[in-house]
């Protein structure tokens, strides 16, 4: 029997939702305040060991000698892990596409500064420290490729030999006639743009405890692991285990935001686990690691796009080339951020023809990773920029250009050139509200007066569409099919009626307890601190990815409501045979099952549960007495990709508008936002401050993606970033508190009508942030077109003025 | 191996003598030999403020300090802060707790100690005195926002504690 899923909050068996939709408090706050929260740090097993890493000083070296007796020798060590133990032990990263990955120790050259060539298990991480000085590793030096136009000439050292050359992947996507468009268009307006790469970094790194059972040849991995299950896969694959003898057991994380690495540490602890005889070796990434190759550096791209556009301001199409510099191969699935902008290649408009022109490279850099956002902020950034430079060319004010092009309301769902749909949206009321919120006209008068005076000020506004909810067809087209994965719960009522929820994966910081406590109070008519929400180990959870896409929000809602759905019917049979009637005039409403022609005649939810416990004499013949569900969420109607990417891969489209007022400092370069304004639209908010908390901490990040943030390497490939002194992450100080509205749009496919968002604001303020730097740059006809917009790139292009 | 020297230090109340490696930080000493684990690690290099605690009273950064310079120090960690009797949140953790001052929780007992080094000095302070005094806390989760709600929320309830 199908199961149905409500898509509107207002179709849960309640009179009125108390929790979902509402401003909640969320279930797992209590430990985390008090300092009690299991973070990997906090845990310890019997006998455990802790690991150091030996790491490369070198971007590109042949390893040719690995000298460890001394370590060895050291009192409190007890392993020695080198590139031939894991030859023997493990294999290369997989990677998509395959064949670009290097061991968890380098087992003939190093590729990149911080690449582990050795590693120690003592008794302390001090002791553990020391050892790594007793260790003696000749390099012979090879010649670096720093950048992909190093990486890409003729005669350039090859990162990995067998693959014949740098590139990774190369490919073009056609959608429309876009050379006629191009051909037909009254303006086409271009420009190449600089994306520096930036990251994660949470205020957590990568930490785990791996023991290798040497008795029954199997691994356990506590950690900070997002996508648990996907973690215990890769593992298998790496270290030769069947999937089903890795257990990996998520603990809380201290945020991810797609960057928290540490397939090479689990690894690396993992083997010596096994060398040191099945102690449990515990590895905890400090900073200074993270930063150098933690997997926390992501999107390093250079950019050289145009815009097709009418004289009336229709834009017709859209042409991006991209050169992707993925850094020392693609261990860290940096190539999905490169498939990702296919979700939502024309934003928010209808653009008839698109072209996506794609290269992949390999460099001495350190292997890219997940962000937040995976891929779309940087492409919205470009795609952004030429619509104002556009809106500059034709005379027309910014926010009109956009209104002219937006998708209308009526043309819902409404399928884009690059192929997925969107489910829903009213972008011209998200701009209309955000222009009334921030007095548009009157910025813009503001910023006429100011400019009078001889100030430099500039005004972004921006729209965007976060893609929710990705699934297993969304990076096809480099390789990664089958990624987006299902999602599972259990529910499950005990004898006196208290009810878990049981899930796949751990905190990260976004809530998804307390939403799958809401959806599960609300459903049951159950207080949302009844609700114990748990997180299972891999070896015994329902099918699960967990975090990552802005997808689990939407999915462990539609995995709760599934299981409730599944189990509400089998307490309709238990009342049904109860009360000698049929199951269809059961309902269940309020937390009681009841008759419907009756409704004063019923029984609580926890009687159904304790008589199912209790008295089997009392079920219906042959049931199985069992008060628990599972159910496995998955989005319907995902299609395969066609010859050039096309696919419904995303179910949701969120979207967002942005207002941003900046001043530049004309002496120092340095830009200061004045005013920021948000209004979204992300259909059902489950819990209003989850979302609001998303969308604030996601701006923290863009504007440090648009201002501060940036991972510098030098000509030789050598990182000039290896401390927060030099990384520069937005304190308090920098984040504009932005005035924020919503409208709410309900998905029609979502469960409760939600849409993905957990990704948020950071697909929309990079590029407000640098169209208003460009918009108060104008009146002096210059541009910047690199991000971050650093003071000392703002400088130096004030500095062309003064020399003028 | 270096040898160890002797050191007394008083957290959250109670005193502990020890004999410690010279070069133990004062963070690993709270984590690892008293098993405070409140205290997060976030950088090691003292920008974060993640580990940050209460040296007599003042806010410190945990991984700058060595157990052996703290040695007849009194420290406060986010364990100090609730009710020993009662266990109850204190009212700067619940005022977190409400406005959702905190998303991974990951940097928020550092944010909390500096919001109590604050209020003790402050008793209502503005929202400039506020990003003064977590200027030196990084949250690469919240934004901030609903940091600053927090301690205004928490300073009020302090207040109308002490009033009461």
């Amino acid at each position: 029997m199908a199961i149905k899923i409500p898509t509107l909050p207002e179709q849960l068996p309640t009179t009125q939702p108390r929790f979902v939709g509402k401003e909640i408090k969320r279930v797992e706050d209590p430990g985390l305040v008090a300092g009690t929260a299991a973070f990997i740090d906090n845990l310890s097993l019997p006998g455990m060991l802790h690991c150091a890493i030996l790491r490369s000083p070198h971007p590109h070296a042949r390893v040719v000698k690995v000298d460890v007796r001394a370590a060895e020798a050291l009192p409190g060590v007890f392993a020695v892990l080198t590139g031939e133990d894991v030859r023997r032990w493990a294999n290369p990263a997989y990677t998509a596409p395959e064949g670009w990955g290097g061991y968890c120790i380098a087992v003939d050259k190093v590729r990149f500064v911080g690449e582990p060539v050795a590693a120690v298990a003592a008794v302390s991480r001090y002791v553990a420290e020391d050892a790594l000085e007793l260790i003696e590793v000749e390099y012979d030096v090879l010649k670096p490729v720093p950048t992909p136009a190093v990486a890409m000439a003729a005669d350039a050292p090859i990162l990995f030999e067998e693959r014949g050359g740098n590139v990774i992947q190369s490919r073009v996507y056609n959608w429309g006639d876009v050379d006629r468009v191009f051909a037909e268009a009254d303006h086409v307006v271009g420009n190449t743009f600089r994306w520096n790469r930036v990251g994660a970094n949470p205020t957590e790194t990568f930490g785990c405890i791996c023991q290798w059972d040497t008795v029954d040849n199997a691994l356990t991995c506590y950690g900070s692991y997002g996508t648990p299950r996907f973690w215990a896969m890769g593992r298998a694959m790496a270290l030769n285990l069947p999937t089903n003898k890795v257990k990996v057991i998520p603990q809380p994380q201290g945020g991810a935001f797609g960057g928290k690495g540490g397939p090479r540490g689990t690894d690396i602890a993992a083997l010596l686990s096994r060398k040191a005889g099945g102690r449990p070796v515990k590895y905890i990434e400090d900073r200074m690691e993270y930063l150098l190759a933690g997997f926390g550096q992501s999107w390093d791209r250079h950019y050289d796009a145009a815009l097709a556009v009418k004289a009336d301001g229709t834009v017709t199409g859209f042409r991006v080339r991209l050169i992707d510099d993925q850094g020392a191969g693609a261990e860290g699935w940096g190539t999905i951020s490169v498939a990702k902008p296919l979700a939502a290649f024309t934003g928010s408009y209808r653009i008839e023809a698109a072209r996506y022109d794609t290269v992949l490279v390999a460099t001495n850099r350190a292997p890219t990773g997940p962000y937040r956002g995976y891929g779309p902020p940087p492409h919205f950034l470009v795609l952004e920029s030429l619509m104002d430079m556009a809106a500059r060319k034709l005379d027309m004010d910014p926010a009109e250009l956009r209104r002219r092009n937006y998708i209308r309301p009526d043309q819902f769902p409404y399928t884009i050139p690059s192929g997925n749909e969107y489910d829903s949206g009213n972008y011209e009321a998200v701009l209309d509200k955000v222009l009334a919120m921030s007095d548009y006209r009157g910025l813009r008068e503001s910023q006429a007066r100011g400019r009078a005076d001889g100030r430099l000020i500039g005004i972004g506004v921006v729209s965007t569409v976060e893609p929710g909810v990705f699934d297993w067809n969304a990076y096809a087209t480099v390789g990664v099919q089958g990624i987006g994965v299902p999602e599972g719960a259990k529910v499950a009522f005990d004898m006196l009626g208290n009810l878990t929820v049981v899930v796949g994966f751990n905190l990260q910081g976004q809530g998804q307890f307390t939403v799958a406590a809401q959806v599960a109070a609300d459903y049951w008519g159950l207080d949302v601190c009844a609700v114990k929400v748990a997180s299972a180990s891999t070896d015994i959870a329902p099918p699960s990815f967990g975090q990552g896409g802005s997808r689990l929000g939407v999915a462990i809602t539609g995995a709760v409501l599934g299981a409730c759905e599944k189990l509400k019917a089998v307490f309709c049979q238990v009342v049904a045979h109860l009360m000698q009637t049929t199951p269809e005039q059961v309902e269940l409403m309020d937390g009681r099952l009841r008759l419907k022609a009756n409704p004063q005649v019923g029984m609580s939810v926890a009687e159904v549960a304790g008589t199912m416990l209790g008295r089997s004499d009392l079920l219906p013949p042959g049931m199985e007495p069992s008060p628990e569900a599972t159910f496995v969420w998955t989005a319907e109607g995902r299609t395969m990709p066609d010859d050039q990417g096309r696919c419904r891969s995303y179910l949701t489209g969120a979207n967002a508008t942005h207002v941003v007022m900046v001043e530049i400092d004309r002496d120092t370069g340095r830009t200061d936002i004045l005013k920021y304004f948000i209004v979204d639209d992300c259909g059902t908010r489950l819990n209003l401050a989850n979302v609001e908390g998303q969308l604030q901490g996601a701006l923290a990040q863009g504007v440090g993606a648009a201002l501060y943030e940036e991972y510098v390497y030098n000509d030789e490939g050598q990182p000039l970033v290896t401390t927060f002194v030099d990384y520069l992450i937005p304190t308090i100080h920098e984040v504009p508190m932005a005035t924020k509205d919503f409208i709410i749009t309900p998905s029609p496919v979502a469960p409760l009508g939600a849409k993905g968002c957990g990704e948020g604001a950071i697909h929309t303020t990079p590029a407000a942030v640098l169209c208003a730097i460009n918009d108060a740059l104008a009146p002096l006809g210059v541009e910047i077109t690199e991000t971050p917009a650093s003071p000392h790139r703002l400088w130096k292009v004030l500095r062309q003025v003064a020399e003028r | 191996m270096t040898t160890k020297q002797r050191i007394c230090i008083t957290v959250n109340g109670v005193r502990h003598e020890r004999e410690v490696e010279p070069r133990l930080t004062l963070v690993d000493f709270l984590r690892h030999e008293l098993y405070l684990g409140g205290t997060h690690v976030g950088c090691e290099h003292g920008i974060c403020g993640v580990c940050t605690v209460l040296i007599d009273g003042r806010s410190a950064r945990s991984c700058l300090a060595l157990a052996v310079q703290a040695d007849g120090c009194d420290v406060t960690t986010v364990e100090g802060l609730r009710d020993g009797a009662t266990a109850q949140l204190h009212p700067i953790q619940q005022a977190f707790v409400e406005a959702h001052g905190l998303q991974c929780g990951f940097c928020t007992p550092g944010f909390m100690m500096t919001t109590l080094e604050l209020l003790t000095e402050n008793a209502d302070p503005s929202d400039d005195e506020i990003k003064e005094a977590l200027g030196g806390n990084l949250c690469r989760c919240t934004g901030y926002e609903s940091i600053i709600a927090s301690v205004r929320l928490a300073a009020r309830r302090l207040r109308e504690q002490q009033g009461a």
